[in-house]
């Protein structure tokens, strides 16, 4: 998926600059104000996104860490056992999610990148020429694997009113695969 | 074989090699080289109107002479490529006398969605103006000598590209017109089509244009074109992309005689009158080449321009069911269509469109290149839609 947040927050924050900030009233000043906080905002969601998922999950680690020693520290002075039940209950949790949270989601948009480089390329060598043998199980695989993500990046992008048979495609919530090693 | 290629600052010698790889019509090669030579430079910054009035009033200077006088400008909106200002011309027009002439400039951005030509544009208006309704073109700066970026002057053209009741998408796409409308506008756009496919060429200042010889070389010239801007700009490849060009050489339809192609032939590229539902202009001749009618056939059918009627037909370019558009067409202008090579353009057309808004939307949107890169990465959604469309024409013609 190329139509991603970081091209479009770029592209709405040029045009707030360049045309729309320009013809807001000098004189209505919640206007004006409002608009450079929409930007400021933009700005701000530009620049945390890409490191949101290692914000927080960097945040888990460490308060696991201090869950863990609270945990320990009250042992020899007991506190009340709900609260107990409950620390050790979100510790258990929190602990198998930080076991699973293992890629940056960075990393894997330079994996699926680096990926449809390689797939493209072997797709370009195969198809252009006709004497392999192979050429028609190619593109039925591509045909196929290309149908099942169409599908996806469509659905993705339904709000954006383009289909003219919107109803034609299932909900984006429906054609997602869980993630791997997500808690059932 | 895998480079990694830095596309936002690319090398004289990455440049070089697509265009060994790619060979396609010279002024075409021109335009897409110079483009990149450029990618590095800066992006596109507000320009005060002040700046395209003193532009415009040297290439005057320079074509037409010192006594003129520039009135009224004024931004216009429209168009998802080009800037465009309104103004008046206060002048001695040349054949007419003094008149005050309302013109329109259209100038390109640091990098455009569609990278092309403005002398071709200008050419091909010249050499079409009296077989359909075109606005006149004056002056063109094609190396944008006097202004910021290349540039042409238009005479300003009556009309509208769409009802004021009728819904749409931006750029036009996805209007709904009414019955009554399209009834009246359907047999002109069908003749229209049939007359700029009879006209000849030969005899008209073409110089910008490369006349494909018989064979494929015209498909050939075209995959090259796009296949090269999908390897310049895309930033994610995409198998199927690349299943699709290797398709296109593999099943290139052969052309006989060649005719002038709009290339962009859809509602939303012409003006009506209200009033009298007449077709006034034709416009973005900017992609026209000479080559195969069969390429603005398959345009005007992509989902993409159509829109279904009230009783859920769905009509090419919101005018028409497209076997009676073709049986149109065919009476009109005396051509058979061949439904294969109609395909082929369908596809090579789908995989253009996929190019130019997935590939090149998201280079200049990235590299704040346009006036608008807030509408072309809106724009960047509807590719998904035009690859499937492109994934299942493949499919069905395989």
């Amino acid at each position: 998926m190329q139509l991603r947040a970081d091209i479009q927050i770029k592209s709405i924050l040029k045009a707030m600059a360049d045309v729309v900030l320009p013809a807001v009233d000098p004189s209505n000043q919640l206007a004006q104000e409002q608009a450079r906080l929409c930007m400021g905002l933009l700005d701000l969601m530009a620049r945390q996104l890409p490191l949101q998922y290692r914000f927080d999950v960097d945040e888990l680690g460490r308060l696991l860490g201090l869950a863990n020693e609270l945990h320990t520290a009250v042992t020899k002075n007991p506190i009340d056992e709900s609260t107990a039940q409950a620390l050790a209950k979100t510790i258990a949790q929190g602990q198998g999610v930080y076991a699973r949270a293992q890629a940056d989601p960075a990393e894997v948009l330079e994996a699926l990148r680096a990926l449809r480089g390689t797939t493209s390329a072997v797709v370009t060598q195969v198809c252009t020429d006709e004497k392999r043998a192979d050429l028609s199980a190619v593109e039925q695989l591509v045909m196929a694997s290309s149908h099942e993500q169409l599908q996806r990046d469509r659905s993705w992008l339904l709000a954006q009113r383009w289909e003219p048979n919107p109803e034609a495609l299932p909900a984006i919530e429906t054609l997602l695969a869980p993630l791997p090693g997500a808690a059932s | 074989m895998f480079i990694d290629i830095d596309k936002n600052q690319p090398s004289a010698k990455w440049i070089e090699h697509l265009r060994q790889r790619y060979p396609t019509e010279h002024e075409i090669d021109r335009v897409l080289t110079r483009r990149l030579h450029r990618r590095a430079g800066p992006g596109y910054s507000p320009l005060p109107l002040e700046k395209l009035v003193e532009g415009v009033r040297a290439l005057i200077r320079a074509r037409h002479g010192e006594h003129f006088e520039i009135l009224q400008p004024r931004w216009l909106s429209g168009g998802a490529s080009k800037l465009q200002m309104a103004f008046v011309l206060d002048w001695h027009r040349p054949g007419v006398g003094h008149e005050q002439t309302r013109m329109v400039l259209r100038m390109e951005p640091a990098e455009s969605i569609v990278e092309t030509s403005r002398l071709r544009e200008f050419q091909l208006i010249l050499a079409v103006q009296n077989t359909v309704p075109v606005p006149p073109v004056f002056w063109c700066d094609d190396q944008g000598e006097f202004l910021p970026y290349p540039a042409l002057i238009y005479g300003f053209a009556e009309g509208v590209t769409k009802p004021s009741s009728a819904a749409g998408n931006v750029s036009g796409l996805g209007t709904r017109l009414p019955e009554e409308l399209r009834t009246q506008l359907a047999p002109q756009f069908i003749e229209h089509l049939a007359r700029v496919h009879s006209f000849d060429y030969t005899k008209a200042d073409l110089s910008a244009f490369d006349v494909p010889k018989p064979g494929t070389q015209a498909a050939e010239w075209m995959v090259n074109w796009w296949e090269r801007v999908w390897e310049e700009d895309c930033e994610e490849d995409a198998p199927m992309m690349r299943l699709a060009a290797a398709w296109l050489r593999r099943k290139m339809p052969t052309l006989d005689k060649p005719c002038i192609v709009h290339a962009d032939y859809r509602v939303g590229n012409f003006l009506f009158t209200e009033d009298d539902s007449r077709i006034s202009a034709w416009l973005d001749w900017e992609l026209g080449r000479i080559g195969d009618p069969h390429q603005d056939i398959a345009w005007t059918t992509s989902p993409a321009f159509g829109s279904y009627d009230e009783r859920g037909r769905f009509l090419v370019c919101g005018l028409i069911p497209e076997a009676e558009f073709n049986e149109a067409y065919e009476r009109a202008s005396g051509r058979r269509i061949d439904p294969h090579a109609v395909h082929w353009y369908k596809v090579m057309n789908a995989y253009s469109m996929v190019a130019l808004t997935l590939g090149t939307g998201y280079r200049i949107a990235r590299n704040g290149k346009t006036h608008q890169d807030v509408l072309v990465t809106w724009l960047m959604g509807i590719s998904y839609m035009l690859m499937d469309d492109l994934r299942d024409l493949i499919e069905k013609g395989a």
